[in-house]
């Protein structure tokens, strides 16, 4: 079927004022892809892309979201943080090389250690993962952007303000004490503002991350180039997919947990207080099961780029590459049936300690099988060295090492033996360097020049390896051996004596030996490049897409191609040539506006040309007053607080208005290749129903903890509901639940009836929506008014029920009210219809929160 | 840019929304089955006496051999996906649809397999450590 005319796309659309279909031939003909562009249009066409993405200059580019200047931006910070968080662990361990030392007090020593902690794994390691996906997924993908720039431009500067606000509370003396993990009681006895910094702070930054994964996902899912599907897509990309997703279950129950842990700390509701029936122990579970999935947010990513470094040095395609999405999809599942394994000495029932004994075994399985998948892809290929081969073999061998002291603390009796000593901290740095720092960094060496263009230094990496390959064992290895005899972790010293000496000793030299390959490392990626020759474009001769665009170029691809290979750049003829001459899709900008191709999730089939949003300062904005909402409670400053939330929501509302009454001049648009396709799409055929989805999949997640809250208290307390304890006033949660159904039933039949032409009648669904609803969170606030939230931990999670779906009510109105006005000013109507279906969307979710609210509240505890 | 298989099977060309959660059933599953035997133990331990827990022992089996029936099924369905009209194909790399339905079906019957062992893991306490000490 290659001379014959191409199969077309196209049919009528099924109603008035659906979108035109995507119309034209498709898939191309190799006649079509090889159909050259002549010289002078093509100047023509580069010259548009050029003024269409270039970036604001001077201190503009501030208002940047392009995600080649946010990730590299986010890279950067990340690193920053990360050398912030290396100095903290280097003056620990001068504090600890020799016994009875005073370099630094316990409170400061504190400090440091729930710092370096916290900020290694907040502020670097899941923060690294989005930021190297913001930079090179669009490029592993040839999509221009991803389809939400200003969600990551926003993540950023949420994440950086968090950040300096956590990392920066350290020079005041004033950081948070009570470890990483934050346990109550002791972070509930912490004096001072310490734990308030670390939980607000980071709950921001937490809502950053799921920003990225939300943005990371629908990405992956939709952004592919034509002809990629699901079995072709560059090994990253289901990685992306698969700690997106995990992200989405696993950071939701710690936001839940810190709303908890907050409302303990600033209004006295006792959720962790075992006199007033709470429990600490609910504090870890929320924690672990974020902890531990998240473990393996930062594994999986890292392993990925090793997945993409492996076949470009074995110069052979990935060997067993659906053995390789097996470990991903496999490892993201179990990996959420680990978390208790770090509670093995909490005195939970030995059969339940083994349910996750079980699993921490298991998850080995998919672990190993993507390693073997590695070295089977190095055995058939024909491997030729090179630095960021030298950094993946660093990184194997560790990870592995890491590995194995993983499955000995998985098994619940050696874990009693070396439950909280030296053990485990070598054992979680073993697991963290190799499966992480380790590839990173081979990452940063192998896709250099796809960012600047620009080689880093042969010499200066293998001295950077070795001193930090050498160092790493120097510190970590003896610290097993300081585990087994006997010293425990997060002590500031320890009596001269007990054999811990030299171990110490030698754990702190080579702590700084790991420094200085860290140094040599900044110094190669820092150094003024001006005078050195720019990169080949494909200098390790890779196969992937990244390595087809012109890292000069800020427009990211030149044009998309038509894929057919998990290897264009080895497998379809003149790939790069055609590629950079405009043989593919989109070529040109004649609209001057930003663009990027969208495509069906199977079949990378497309379906859409996406407007995607240029330079604004609004993000800044909206991300300042969000940070305000989040820091000013750290002070008391609850109305100043108020205040800067309030503005942070007024400008996401303004945002999202500009985007939403923003239509596309005509229906549909040139694609090039003879395909036309439409330029707004609304339901599930729009990036932005995709995104709201995902969104409360993360949102659903953080209120079933709530209610996971509710049944644990139930099976770890006996007094719960206590003897004789006021309930919920039943009639009026009914009726709070019946107003809500009908606000959610006229959402939904707005959205319905303005798709069938009639927008006056969904201007009064919508009218009438707000009103019930607001009626409806009152209803449910008196059912509980006389439960007092002080006296026990019973009327407490009620509240939290309550309050949790209060303020998503307010959502909903604001909502509802953003259509009405859009309807009012005729911005929204049956055709541009996306912000309905969206607000459709997220009432679904509201009304099944309300439903569970009500169930919980009213009727349960009666029933208990 | 030809749609037909090499191998000539031709099982499935319209695209399978549903498939990309249809490779997840077998570990969700795993998930059920891990979810339901913990909190049916911290159920048990905390609020019913040590006695019941040869019902709670009993039903933990019966549980597990639900879930490995279930995704026995679920791996046998994914091996016809993956090997039907491709006996002699086993990797799935080209641009057709046939192709990438046989991906899918590859890599749902390789997490069916994962899972099976899974379940067969979670299984195991309620065997040989069955206390709620």
């Amino acid at each position: 079927m290659t001379t014959a005319d191409p199969p077309r796309l196209g049919s009528a659309p099924a109603d008035l004022y659906e979108a035109p279909a995507p119309s034209g031939p498709y898939p191309p003909t190799e006649e079509m892809l090889a159909e050259p562009v002549k010289p002078k249009l093509r100047g023509a066409q580069e010259d548009r892309l050029r003024k269409v993405w270039e970036g604001p200059k001077g201190w503009r580019i501030l208002s940047d979201v392009n995600n080649q200047t946010v990730g590299v931006w986010y890279s950067a910070t990340c690193f920053a943080f990360m050398l912030g968080a290396g100095v903290l662990a280097l003056l620990m361990r001068v504090q600890l090389a020799v016994p009875d030392n005073d370099f630094l007090s316990a409170g400061t020593y504190n400090q440091f250690y729930t710092m370096h902690g916290s900020a290694m794994m907040f502020l670097f390691a899941v923060p690294m993962f989005e930021a190297v996906s913001i930079l090179l997924l669009p490029a592993f993908l040839s999509a221009r952007d991803l389809p939400f720039p200003r969600l990551s431009a926003f993540g950023y500067w949420s994440f950086l303000v968090g950040g300096v606000f956590v990392l920066g509370s350290i020079l005041f003396g004033v950081g948070p004490q009570s470890g990483w993990f934050m346990y109550p009681p002791v972070s509930m006895q912490e004096e001072g503002m310490g734990p308030d910094i670390w939980l607000l702070g980071l709950s921001f930054i937490e809502v950053a991350s799921i920003a990225a994964a939300v943005e990371l996902i629908v990405g992956v899912l939709k952004c592919r180039p034509p002809g990629m599907r699901v079995n072709l897509m560059p090994l990253y990309a289901w990685y992306v997919l698969v700690v997106g997703g995990m992200i989405l279950f696993a950071f939701p129950p710690l936001i839940a947990g810190d709303f908890l842990f907050e409302l303990e700390r600033a209004l006295g509701w006792p959720f962790f207080n075992p006199e007033k029936g709470g429990d600490p122990l609910l504090w870890q579970h929320l924690f672990w099961i974020f902890g531990h999935p998240e473990v393996y947010i930062i594994f999986l990513p890292s392993i990925a780029l090793t997945a993409m470094v492996v076949p470009t040095f074995a110069r052979h395609p990935i060997v067993g590459y659906s053995w390789i999405v097996l470990s991903a999809v496999g490892t993201g599942f179990l990996s959420f049936g680990l978390w208790v394994h770090h509670m093995f000495a909490t005195g939970l029932p030995t059969m339940s300690l083994g349910f996750f004994s079980a699993a921490s075994e298991a998850v080995v399985i998919p672990t190993g099988i993507q390693l073997f998948a590695f070295v089977a892809t190095l055995m058939v290929g024909r491997v030729k060295m090179g630095l960021p081969m030298l950094w993946i073999a660093g990184s194997l061998a560790i990870f592995t090492a890491g590995g194995l002291t993983g499955v000995m603390v998985a098994v619940a009796p050696f874990d009693w033996v070396v439950h909280d000593t030296y053990f485990v901290v070598a054992h979680l740095h073993y697991t963290l360097f190799g499966g992480f720092v380790f590839p990173v960094i081979a990452g940063v060496y192998y896709f250099a020049p796809v960012v600047t263009g620009k080689m880093l230094s042969e010499r200066l990496g293998r001295w950077a390896f070795w001193l930090s390959f050498a160092g790493f064992n120097i510190t970590f290895l003896p610290m097993h051996l300081t585990g087994l005899v006997g010293m425990p972790r997060r002590v500031f010293t320890y009596p001269g004596g007990l054999g811990w000496d030299w171990l110490n000793m030698l754990s702190t030299v080579g702590a700084f030996v790991i420094a200085a390959g860290f140094a040599v490392l900044a110094w190669d990626l820092i150094r003024p490049k001006s005078k050195e020759p720019k990169a080949p474009r494909n200098p390790w001769e890779a196969g992937t897409l990244e390595w087809s665009a012109d890292p000069d170029e800020s427009w990211g691809a030149r044009s998309v191609p038509y894929v057919t290979s998990r290897y264009p750049l080895w497998d379809q003829d003149e790939f790069v040539e055609r590629a950079n001459a405009g043989q593919g899709y989109i070529p040109d900008a004649p609209e001057m506006r930003r663009e990027t191709l969208i495509t069906s999730v199977i079949d990378a089939r497309p379906i859409q040309v996406l407007r995607v949003a240029e330079p604004t300062w609004i993000t800044l904005v909206a991300a300042f007053f969000t940070a305000g909402a989040f820091i000013l409670p750290v002070f008391h400053l609850y109305t100043l607080a108020g205040v800067s939330g309030a503005l942070a929501i007024a400008t996401v509302v303004v945002w999202l208005y500009r985007s939403a009454r923003d239509h596309p001049e005509a229906e549909t648009k040139d694609a090039g290749l003879g395909l036309r396709l439409p330029l707004y799409v609304s339901g599930p055929a729009a990036v932005g129903w995709w995104g709201m989805w995902i969104t409360m999949l993360g949102d659903s997640t953080a209120f079933a903890s709530l209610v996971f809250g509710v049944f644990f208290y139930w099976t770890a307390r006996p007094d719960f509901p206590p003897e004789g304890a006021v309930h919920a006033d039943l009639p009026l949660a009914l009726a709070s639940l019946a107003l809500i159904a009908v606000a959610w039933a006229l959402t939904l039949g707005a959205r319905m009836l303005n798709t069938r032409g009639r927008p006056w009648l969904a201007t009064l669904c919508h009218a009438i929506g707000p009103v019930l609803t607001l009626a409806g969170g009152a209803a449910l606030v008196l059912a509980v008014r006389d439960l007092d939230p002080t006296t026990h931990v019973y009327p407490a999670i009620m509240w939290a029920l309550v309050v949790w779906t209060t303020a998503h009510l307010g959502v909903g109105v604001l909502m509802q009210l953003f259509c009405l006005f859009g309807l009012l000013t005729a911005d929204f109507g049956p055709r541009h219809d996306a912000p309905l279906w969206n607000v459709a969307l997220f009432w679904h979710f509201l009304g099944l929160t309300a439903l569970v609210t009500v169930a919980c509240v009213a009727l349960l505890p009666r029933l208990l | 840019m030809s749609d037909e298989h090499p191998a000539g099977g031709e099982e499935e060309f319209r695209e399978e929304e549903a498939s990309l959660v249809r490779i997840t059933l077998g570990p969700v599953v795993w998930m059920a089955h891990f979810i339901v035997s913990y909190a049916a133990t911290a159920v048990v331990c905390a609020k019913l006496s040590t006695d019941e827990l040869v019902w709670l022992r009993m039903g933990i089996a019966a549980a597990t051999l639900l879930a490995l029936g279930t995704i026995a099924w679920l791996g046998r369905r994914s091996w016809r996906q993956w090997r039907h009209g491709n006996e002699d194909i086993w990797e799935d790399p080209a641009a057709t649809s046939e192709d990438r339905h046989q991906f899918l079906g590859h890599a749902a019957l390789l997490l069916a397999v994962i899972s099976f062992i899974g379940v067969i893991y979670t299984a195991l306490p309620a065997l040989f450590a069955a206390t709620c000490r």
